[in-house]
């Protein structure tokens, strides 16, 4: 275990003994080294006085050439198990006496040496002078001592009182820290296991007992000051939180008891009302519209709308849910509000069998934010008392009552006309546009065959054809290419008739400035004096009116060419029932009044093509044009001095005032 | 005398003319024929033919010329129309890079959108007048199949 992860406690103990461990070996190294030096000094001295006093006892034997005395006296030496040997020299340097006595002299220096001792390799060895009188030198002593083997004994004698001593501190080393230790390990342990308690269970009213005024107790202070401040934190958080909780419970029960009045107030709705969701599920239903379909909310809510209300599978013409279905549909799609014309939808008596019943619906969609349909609130009215009471005799003062009721019954009859009408309209309209593009390509085909085999014939024949098959052929060329152009214009007619419009905002002064930039006007026309007004900006489908202003203006400039200083002016003004008309003035060749009502007819054309070009096309679409967006189209002319084409649009499309024009 | 350079790679590109009224190919190949290009004119008289063509099926089988510079593709159509002709064209990996131009009667908008959604190069309606027709067929043939750079590796040829 590393020393950081180790338990505090663990940490003060080891750090305690290792200190106490390395003070006693470093005290006890110092001890030894110094007994060392000591007992060599001594065992020196020792032998210094061993050598003098054998040397001078040796002083007879030698002067008296007495081998025998002399190794008497060395043999005394046996009592000493540390002298590994010992030699008496002779004044002329020879070994004189000997011990032990079984000494080599290969193991005894061959000479004296000079008087002292020496140590080596675990041996101290020393010469002493034999002297007689003072002065006159008869030999040398040697003598060999094993000072090794004394420095070990001594050594293992106390190396053994050493470790029972290091023993014995460590033991009360270890006591003492143990109980000292406490004094710092306590209360920080107590702390830490305080701050574990607080973090586990967030209980933030405990504090640590304060167990003296050290670093430990202030650090204990500081802790149990956050604690209090965290403490009065959590509090006013709680608080806070209990606050705001409250509030949101009482919004809640005022929403709750708002959406229930909101509920009820739609329940009682007097009017049959049900909203959809854009799945066709019924989120809510009137109360009235309950009680006329004989059904139960519970019964309703949350499913769809037609398997709650399915046809009457007797009335094998019924229309209702399709015509219904077709309604929501294009609420779904367009966003807007759907009238329906009275409908025929059998509804379930309480005993399951089905009536007849008649209703007059409206579908109108809820839009969120985004403009996208959120609900679809489905309103019907009944209508069936007065569509099944047609003419019944009544009393005389009621004539008027029936008089009225037949013509309202009448209304209903022609509706559901109008509402087949419609319909076989819209196959009509399917059908027409499968004609067009048949008519798109398989007349165009033949035509540019009768064109080109023309041509072909032409240049086949060449030069060997006379005036008259040359005008022929011609004929057939400019005839088929004319018609050509007619089954071109009938095409964009029809095209302006189908064309879904986009109704958005327009920029009329834009439009009108870039179709007379764009315009390709021949030179004569290029002298055209224009007076353009500012026109209010409209909502409208801005391709299709950009056609209805380029018509309008190529005509203008067609017609005035001719004229010596043409004019040409564009301008708005309050039409005669609210509406603004919009108009385009020229002083060309005008036109006969009487002749008004063929301007806008197709292919209807007040001049030869040799006068003018144009198959008659433009005016028709101008109309067609104006009258989808719910205007209306006319023109004012005098012949020989130019006319006025007008367009209006109903106000809703106009933005603000028209301005008067200038 | 033809007049045109030989096409890339050494091999002259065909153009496959796909057009199922006898008249308009007799007219179309008049035109080409105005506009002097050496390539090889070859005519599908339907979808199916043209696919056999491409795929080397059929009386095609063997074909060894190389996939024409560009195809010249009529609408209507009996058995395969060239909506069909165009959308297979695009899903193979072999012919989805050969440029088809549309040749073809109908202004509709949907057909426009249809051919271009497909992958259509170019679309072109035909003139009425057979001098604009003229001169409508040998631009396109002349652009096409002499100053476009055809796309490189057109698939095994």
């Amino acid at each position: 275990m590393r020393m950081q992860d180790m338990p505090f406690r663990r940490k003060l103990m080891t750090i305690i003994l290792t200190t106490t461990a390395v003070v006693m070996a470093l005290m006890s190294g110092a001890f030894v080294t110094y007994e060392v030096v000591t007992i060599r000094k001594s065992l020196a001295r020792q032998m210094q006085t061993l050598g003098e006093m054998l040397a001078a006892n040796s002083t007879a034997a030698l002067a008296f050439q007495n081998q025998d005395d002399a190794t008497e006296i060395l043999s005394a030496l046996s009592a000493d198990k540390h002298v590994i040997s010992a030699a008496l020299y002779d004044k002329s340097g020879h070994v004189f006496a000997r011990y032990p006595a079984a000494v080599t002299d290969a193991s005894l220096p061959a000479a004296p040496g000079e008087t002292g001792y020496v140590f080596n390799q675990g041996r101290l060895t020393s010469f002493s002078p034999v002297i007689q009188a003072k002065s006159d030198r008869l030999g040398t002593l040697y003598l060999a001592y094993d000072s090794g083997a004394i420095v070990s004994e001594w050594m293992r004698a106390s190396l053994g009182i050493g470790a029972v001593v290091l023993a014995i501190v460590l033991a009360f080393a270890y006591l003492l820290s143990r109980h000292l230790q406490q004094q710092i390990s306590h209360p920080i342990l107590a702390l830490a296991d305080m701050a574990r308690d607080i973090s586990t269970r967030r209980d933030y009213s405990v504090r640590a007992p304060e167990l003296g005024k050290d670093e430990v107790g202030t650090l204990t202070t500081a802790f149990n000051e956050m604690l209090t401040q965290l403490q009065d934190l959590t509090r006013s958080l709680e608080e806070k939180v209990a606050k705001r909780t409250a509030e949101l419970e009482a919004a809640n029960v005022e929403l709750r008891r708002s959406e229930a009045e909101v509920n009820n107030l739609f329940e009682s709705l007097p009017g049959l009302y049900v909203v959809l969701t854009p799945d066709l599920v019924i989120k809510a239903a009137s109360d009235a519209y309950l009680r006329a379909t004989n059904v139960s909310r519970e019964a309703i809510v949350g499913r769809r709308i037609f398997d709650v209300f399915p046809d009457n599978p007797a009335d094998s013409d019924a229309t209702g849910e399709t015509n219904v279905g077709a309604s929501l549909e294009k609420v779904l799609r367009t966003g807007e509000t759907n009238v329906m014309a009275i409908q025929r939808y059998d509804i379930r008596g309480t005993d399951g069998t089905y009536r007849e019943r008649y209703w007059s619906p409206v579908n109108s969609p809820v839009l969120d934010a985004e403009r996208k349909v959120r609900y679809i609130i489905h309103r019907v009215e009944e209508v069936t008392d007065f569509v099944l009471r047609k003419a019944e005799k009544g009393a005389a003062g009621e004539e008027l009552r029936i008089k009225m009721e037949n013509i309202e019954a009448e209304i209903y009859r022609s509706s559901q006309q109008v509402q087949a009408a419609n319909r076989q309209l819209e196959a009509a309209n399917r059908e027409l546009e499968a004609f067009s593009y048949s008519v798109s390509h398989d007349l165009r085909a033949p035509l540019r065959h009768v064109d080109g085999f023309a041509a072909m014939l032409a240049k086949h024949v060449g030069s060997s054809l006379d005036e008259r098959g040359k005008h022929l052929l011609g004929t057939i060329s400019s005839a088929s290419k004319k018609m050509g152009r007619l089954i071109d214009d009938l095409l964009s007619f029809s095209r302006t008739g189908r064309t879904e419009m986009k109704i958005g905002p327009v920029d009329q002064d834009a439009v009108v400035a870039s179709v007379i930039a764009e315009g390709q006007f021949d030179t004569a026309e290029k002298k055209i004096a224009w007076k353009i007004a500012r026109l209010p900006a409209i909502r409208a489908d801005a391709a299709m009116m950009r056609q209805v202003w380029a018509n309008l203006i190529q005509n203008a400039v067609k017609y005035s060419g001719k004229n010596d200083a043409p004019f040409v002016e564009i301008g708005c003004q309050p039409g005669p029932e609210r509406e603004v008309a919009f108009f385009v003035k020229d002083n060309g060749v005008g036109f006969d009044m009487k002749y008004v009502d063929k301007l806008f007819g197709v292919f209807q054309r007040l001049h030869s093509s040799n006068e003018f070009e144009g198959t008659g096309i433009g005016l028709a679409n101008i109309r067609r044009i104006v009258a989808r967006h719910g205007g209306q189209t006319w023109a004012e002319g005098v012949l020989g001095q130019g006319a006025t084409f007008f367009f209006s649009l109903p106000p809703t499309l106009v933005d603000g005032q028209a301005p008067r024009t200038t | 005398m033809p007049h045109n350079p030989q096409a890339p790679h050494g091999a002259l590109h065909s153009i496959l003319l796909v057009e199922d009224n006898p008249n308009d190919v007799e007219l179309s190949l008049s035109a080409l024929k105005e506009a002097r290009l050496a390539n090889e004119i070859i005519v599908a008289n339907d979808g199916e033919q043209a696919l056999d063509y491409l795929y080397r099926k059929g009386k095609h089988a063997g074909r060894t010329t190389p996939n024409p510079a560009v195809i010249l593709l009529d609408l209507k159509m009996p058995k395969v129309d060239g909506h069909e002709v165009l959308r297979q064209i695009r899903l193979d990996p072999y012919l989805r890079l050969i440029p088809v131009v549309i040749l073809t009667s109908s202004r509709e908008e949907k057909d426009l959108y249809s051919s271009y959604d497909k992958g259509a190069n170019a679309y072109v309606v035909k003139p009425v007048d057979f001098e604009e027709f003229i001169t409508a067929i040998s631009k396109l043939g002349v652009f096409w199949a002499v100053l476009n750079e055809p796309p490189p590796g057109r698939g095994p040829s």
